[in-house]
């Protein structure tokens, strides 16, 4: 171990990006078409999965749609007629997947627009928001695990911290930050998707709380770093101290903190639910709520596909970035 | 039996003119002031901006800027002309004729006639495209004519007196609209002849309208004539109640609607801002009893709790007094049909309940201190679907509860379900008790709540079906004697809060409106009560 990582050391500012790169691609081809077999098995297996469930929650989809309202068989039937509910379930879940392979998601049972234009004009919005979420998470991580780590007091304060913004709601976390920045201090508009200035608050309140899970582990892991011989390899060469932690030691510390975060971007976008309705942003998350409670299943299962495509894309991008982190994966593969 | 315009008018402008000086007093104090733009924050985001199949009275305020109707409605329920000059009722009372103002013209160009006016009540008459509606009133349409350019002839199939409610305030689409595939979930291509026209809508975040500068046709119970005073109006949709609050108090909106009872205070009394509130129409928000599952069974147990719970207690301590309670069937501010004389003629009487209880079986009590029959405790359970609580209603259950369980020992639980099981519940009747209000006008919420459940009674969560009911309400239905239908109605609320105790009515809901002191001209719609369009507001600055 000790060895590899002073061939990295070596390696990684002279031998260059371009050796690098290649080593990777080769392992990318085939990692890639692999991707793309287990990414339409997702994508199928969330359909699925989202058809059959949505079956078998509590209440019929006319009794939903008719909801409060004068039922009778005429009104049942139109309802069945207009949305091919009349079909056996089978059939219907057929149909639905040939009509996805054309492109055509459907109409929303209850809002009555096109799902696929619908979930597009939403998903920006929440794209927005979670990105910026991530980076506030992702800045606040580093900058508290880098400062603090190995310190005693200041990794004490940095860590009671973090442990409360984790155990904040994040609609109360929203409300406490749009009361002292936007109704208090104006800094901040409250609501909308309509400038940066309005994505800050949102970003802070969904963001935080991640980057203080992120923060721990990391933390933990460049603490162990530190302790490693390696370190004191570096520190012999006359590097300082953030020197040692920024480029090397965060290096090691981040494996975990990689793994941890492309996991908890699920958490992300259903936690965007409730920031969004704090905020009055629009967003994926309400329309997909009202959906699952309304059993708006072309809604469900367009969201769903959606979601399974995220997770595809982002867990292919957290291993190349396992690759680029840590030479040693590189020449197992 | 032609009822000309005059002999409701001239009572009418004595009531209106009171009504405008409280609504107006603001207003009165300078000249409305022409442009500018207003922002309001709402707590609905509508679930189609199709105004007749929209059925969320919270996003009425936004679909009104672009949509009208034959006629208006004035403060003690009287009808003035809008889009239609006049009408005649047959002395059979089942022809009803409008006669078209001249001149009007949809915001896509297309002329108000007679044809455009048959063809949205033929549309609607439709299931594929109203679905529940079509079973409505409209169902009761035989057949739908234009008689010339300018008149209208619905003939229905037998008298029925909400009709005219209904035919006079449903919203008329532009003809063009029933050929858009924007029509079911409402947009830019389905117009109307309002005020203001629809320029854009961004679902979860705001709707915003332009004024429509050709508008000239108010109804005499608007505070002006001619094009509205604002050039543009966006409404920000904002769910959260402290959110609207202190998006108002920052200055990042002007208006808001929908303010708690604890937020009421920072508002009222405070010269920055001024604050109004209206009850609404229809049946209060009342605790309905199933008559066919469980304990609620025996009225004896349904009479207990009406007199177990210290209604009057129990609003002061969750609203701050901010809340109206209410003792009958329809909403008190109803002068049509609401008999006053239910107020004070049940109460609360823990001594009469625990007798009830004791006469009912209901002897034993368990560790808990609740009452039990063969060893099985008095429990009824309130099914509430989660996604419907709103203004503080759960905090309301908790507090009826505690009463409920203090005074008479009553185990009253509520289960908070999904929308797909309580759907289930209702539809099995699997369930003690369904807290409801509804604000439809004109009795038509009473026939929900009180016709039988396959006749109708699309909401009627006590399941009641006793004889007396359908006799009653269909007796009232096929008059168009005013005094007759108040007497069987007054009877039918006395029947059945009094003697079967079918319901628990607790408040009348609200619409609250608060706005900065710049804000001038806002008000409540008259008779139906929900927050009125934009049309008649203007900025001093």
């Amino acid at each position: 171990m000790d060895v590899e990582n002073v061939t990295a050391l070596h390696q990684a500012p002279v031998a260059g990006l371009q050796g690098r790169f290649w080593s990777i691609r080769a392992t990318l081809l085939s990692q890639i078409l692999g991707r793309i077999g287990s990414g339409i098995i997702v994508l199928w297996a969330a359909i699925t999965l989202s058809f059959i469930s949505l079956h078998v929650a509590p209440g019929d989809i006319v009794s939903l749609l008719i909801g409060e309202q004068i039922r009778t068989p005429a009104i049942e039937a139109a309802i069945r007629a207009e949305w091919g509910l009349d079909e056996p379930l089978i059939a219907q879940y057929l149909s639905y997947l040939w009509r996805v392979l054309h492109g055509d998601f459907g109409r929303s049972y209850i809002l009555q627009t096109d799902v696929a234009t619908l979930v597009l004009s939403q998903i920006w919005p929440t794209l927005k928001l979670t990105g910026a979420a991530l980076v506030v998470a992702v800045v606040f991580a580093v900058v508290s695990a880098v400062a603090t780590a190995g310190l005693r007091w200041p990794r004490r304060i940095a860590g009671g911290m973090e442990l409360v913004l984790v155990s904040t709601p994040s609609f109360w976390l929203g409300i406490v930050l749009l009361f002292v920045f936007s109704f208090t201090l104006k800094l901040f508009p409250v609501a909308g998707d309509r400038s940066f200035s309005a994505l800050v608050l949102p970003a802070l309140s969904l963001g935080l709380s991640l980057g203080a899970v992120i923060g721990q582990v990391l933390r933990e892991g460049l603490e162990r770093a530190l302790e490693e011989p390696f370190a004191l390899t570096v520190r012999s060469w006359g590097a300082n101290a953030l020197t040692l932690r920024l480029r090397h030691g965060l290096r090691h510390a981040a494996l975990p903190a990689v793994t941890l975060t492309g996991w908890l971007i699920g958490n992300l976008l259903s936690g965007a639910v409730i920031t969004e309705q704090v905020f009055g942003r629009p967003g994926l998350g309400k329309i997909t709520v009202d959906a699952v409670l309304g059993k708006d299943l072309p809604v469900v299962l367009a969201v769903a596909i959606l979601s399974a495509f995220i997770y595809v894309v982002l867990s292919t991008l957290v291993d190349t970035l396992y690759l680029l982190l840590d030479p040693r994966l590189r020449a197992r593969t | 039996m032609k009822i000309p315009f005059r002999q409701y008018f001239l009572p009418l402008i004595a009531a209106a003119g009171t009504t405008f000086a409280a609504g107006f007093a603001q207003a009165a104090d300078a000249t409305p002031v022409t442009g500018g733009a207003l922002v309001w924050g709402v707590e609905t985001d509508p679930a189609t901006l199709n105004p007749q199949l929209n059925g969320q009275d919270k996003t009425k305020l936004l679909l009104r800027n672009v949509f009208e109707s034959l006629l208006a409605r004035t403060a003690d329920g009287g009808y003035v002309p809008w889009l239609a000059n006049e009408y005649r009722i047959s002395d059979d009372g089942k022809t009803y004729t409008f006669t078209l103002r001249d001149g009007v013209t949809f915001t896509d160009g297309e002329k108000l006639d007679a044809a455009a006016v048959v063809k949205n009540f033929t549309r609607l008459k439709d299931a594929a495209y109203s679905g529940s509606t079509s079973a409505g009133p409209v169902s009761k349409v035989a057949n739908a004519k234009a008689l010339d350019a300018h008149t209208v002839e619905l003939t229905l199939s037998g008298v029925y007196a909400p009709f005219l409610d209904f035919a006079a305030s449903l919203e008329i689409l532009s003809p063009k609209a029933f050929d858009s595939a924007q029509l079911k979930s409402g947009g830019t291509e389905i117009a109307g002849t309002g005020p203001f026209i629809l320029n854009r809508y961004v679902k979860g975040q705001d709707i915003h309208f332009v004024k429509n500068a050709a508008y000239n046709w108010a109804p005499k119970t608007a505070a002006h004539q001619g094009p509205a005073y604002l050039d543009e109006v966006t409404y920000r949709f904002l769910p959260e109640s402290s959110v609207r609050t202190g998006a108002l108090s920052s200055g990042q909106v002007d208006v808001i609607e929908g303010i708690s009872g604890n937020d009421a205070g920072l508002f009222k009394d405070n010269p920055d801002f001024t604050y109004q509130n209206a009850l609404n129409t229809g049946t209060p928000y009342s605790l309905f009893l199933n008559v066919t599952y469980g304990p609620t069974q025996d009225v004896k147990v349904r009479k207990a709790l009406l007199a177990a719970v210290d209604v009057d207690a129990v609003l002061k301590s969750v609203y701050r007094g901010e809340r109206t309670r209410a003792w009958g069937i329809t909403s008190p501010i109803d002068a049509q049909f609401y008999d006053k004389t239910i107020e004070g003629a049940y109460g609360t009487d823990p001594n009469l309940a625990n007798q009830l209880l004791d006469e009912a079986g209901w002897s034993a009590r368990d560790g808990d201190g609740f009452r039990t029959k063969d060893g099985k405790r008095l429990s009824i359970e309130i099914v509430q679907a989660q996604a419907t609580v709103r203004d503080q209603r759960n905090v309301l259950l908790e507090a009826v509860q505690a009463q409920a369980r203090q005074n008479a020992g009553i185990d009253l639980s509520v289960s908070y379900v999904d929308a797909g099981t309580y759907t289930d519940r209702r539809k099995t009747g699997q369930f003690g008790s369904i807290a409801n209000s509804n604000t439809p006008t004109d009795a038509i919420d009473i026939e929900y709540h009180y016709l039988p459940i396959d006749q109708g009674g699309s909401i009627n969560y006590s399941r009641a079906a006793a004889p007396e009911l359908l006799t009653w309400l269909k007796a009232a239905a096929s008059t168009l004697d005013a005094k007759e239908r108040f007497a069987l109605y007054a009877k039918l609320q006395r029947f059945a809060i009094v003697d079967q105790a079918y319901a628990l009515p607790l408040y009348e809901p609200e619409d609250q409106i608060a706005a900065a002191s710049y804000v001038k001209g806002i008000s409540f719609r008259q008779f139906k009560q929900l927050p009125e369009s934009a049309y008649d507001i203007w900025r001093s600055e």
